[in-house]
């Protein structure tokens, strides 16, 4: 119990100067443009699948949960509206930052720490390169830049798949179902889910780079860092979109 | 050895948690010779190189690299240094995403070496010394483990560092390439002036490159003498280890 604790704040400590050092890289001298856009290509780009994919078949369920559940109480006419709060603020950031955390965030362990048993960091030094400018800071922009993005693409993508399912189910227009959605959703509404996922953009890259600097013993090291990313990752998103949110609500409503 | 040292340790202290490595280890290093440090695996030879240009960071003491203390450096000041002192990994750690031109281009973009063109005609150059002409767009991972070494050493050279280190340069390659690697290392360091640095625990290797010897033993420098007078040396240890390592153990060793 000590040792966890112990060894969370640690964690915390160890992410938190590598944040400070990165923000002094970003500081100090430009982002090298051809590493970020190899990131952003990397953690964006190639993601546009997975999220579209995952957005799509939420959108569907929900549609089918709402427009079922509230048909008891008269309200299968508000699917919209409800589809389209939850997508946008709250399904739609979050579940695009675990689905890119799992996938871009074990990657980036999984990279750097190869890097670091293999003495690459080491050399990286040795050649007289910082290691926070060349590995972590486009790694870190590449993420905080892609999620936003993806998570605007989810928003659409998952509000189009409950468009289909509210159809289907409530036998309204895509025209009525799509006026209802705009007069649902405000200005606030997108800035909630987006703002959020700036930030989850953020952890996913920083602490993919720390766990992934952090590796010891060879490859069977790599593979600890790879499954740590991942669970670090979620953990620290369920639990800052909760804080966030929280946040977010008490500033805007 | 009248010159003034170029690279001093003194009352070097330095553990890994629990694990005491150096415990007051001092040494010199004069300019242009070839120093071996010799030591059996794990007790921390690596660490001792790694120190000097500040990849990993002494507890107490003093390292002096040109009169200036390493230990009291920053990343910035470091710069300095490693423009200086260039290290050939143990495992090469060439970058794998890199063609070898790239790899080689690495150092001399961050210092600033040159144009485009002038670098070109650098990687060329290094890649002819160490036998490798024409393997600019090769990636590391088409190499095998003695052509890495080579083009790990083409990049350590490229920005004409004053001294090299050698972290176990012929561990884990065959003979024909362990032969290769110790004349590359002699004739750099005729050709070129430098100083080398080499750790390792291969006997042939020291014998055939090293002007002088520094034994590692219980945590500290315990033993520094030249190849014949490393040879003769009737200090227990020192014997026990160049013994173990031509394969002709004595009885009371056994």
């Amino acid at each position: 119990m000590m040792d966890g604790f112990r060894n969370l704040l640690r964690d915390l400590g160890g992410v938190s100067l590598l944040s400070v050092q990165t923000f002094r890289a970003f500081w100090r001298s430009p982002v090298e443009i051809f590493p970020l856009i190899y990131q952003l290509d990397h953690a964006g780009i190639q993601s546009w699948s997975i999220t579209a994919l995952t957005a799509l078949f939420t959108g569907m369920v929900l549609a089918l949960q709402f427009a079922t559940g509230l048909e008891a109480y008269g309200g299968s006419m508000y699917t919209g509206k409800l589809v389209a709060l939850g997508i946008v603020r709250e399904l739609g950031p979050t579940l695009t930052a675990l689905l890119v955390g799992g996938r871009v965030g074990s990657g980036i362990a999984a990279e750097l720490g190869s890097m670091v048993v293999t003495e690459q960091v080491d050399a990286i030094r040795a050649l007289g390169a910082d290691p926070i400018k060349k590995l972590v800071a486009p790694r870190v922009l590449a993420c905080t830049l892609a999620l936003p993005l993806l998570t605007m693409l989810a928003d659409a993508v998952g509000i189009f798949g409950g468009m289909l399912i509210t159809m289907r189910e409530v036998g309204v227009t895509s025209k009525f179902f799509v006026t209802q959605v705009k007069e649902t959703l405000w200005v606030v509404d997108l800035m909630h889910g987006l703002g959020k996922s700036v930030f989850f953009g953020y952890f996913i890259g920083i602490i993919g780079c720390f766990v992934g600097l952090q590796t010891q013993g060879g490859t069977e090291g790599v593979g600890v860092s790879t499954t740590r990313a991942v669970v670090v990752t979620a953990i620290t998103l369920l639990i800052s979109n909760y804080i966030l949110s929280t946040i977010f609500v008490a500033v805007y409503g | 050895m009248s010159a003034e040292p170029i690279i001093r340790f003194i009352g070097v202290k330095k553990r890994f948690g629990p694990k005491v490595i150096y415990d007051d280890a001092t040494l010199d290093v004069f300019p242009g010779e070839s120093l071996t440090i010799l030591g059996g695996s794990g007790t921390g030879k690596s660490v001792l190189i790694k120190m000097l240009i500040g990849l990993l960071r002494a507890d107490a003491g003093q390292i002096l690299a040109f009169g200036q203390d390493v230990t009291q450096m920053g990343e910035r000041e470091l710069l300095g240094v490693r423009k200086r002192i260039a290290m050939l990994f143990q495992s090469a750690a060439l970058f794998d995403s890199l063609t070898v031109e790239q790899n080689i281009k690495y150092g001399l973009r961050e210092h600033h070496w040159g144009t485009e063109s002038q670098m070109d005609g650098r990687v060329e150059e290094v890649l002819g010394m160490v036998g490798m002409p024409g393997t600019q767009k090769l990636k590391p991972a088409q190499l095998s483990g003695g052509m890495r070494k080579r083009v790990g050493l083409a990049r350590a050279i490229a920005i004409q560092p004053e001294v090299i280190l050698y972290d176990e340069p012929t561990t884990g390659l065959d003979p024909v390439n362990v032969r290769r690697i110790n004349g590359l290392i002699m004739s750099l360091q005729k050709k070129l002036g430098v100083t080398s640095i080499v750790v390792t625990h291969d006997m042939d290797s020291c014998f055939t490159v090293s002007d002088r010897i520094a034994m590692l033993y219980e945590r500290r420098i315990a033993f520094t003498g030249t190849a014949e007078e490393t040879q003769t040396c009737d200090i227990r240890y020192v014997r026990e280890f160049i013994a173990g390592g031509r394969g002709t153990l004595d009885e009371d060793v056994v």
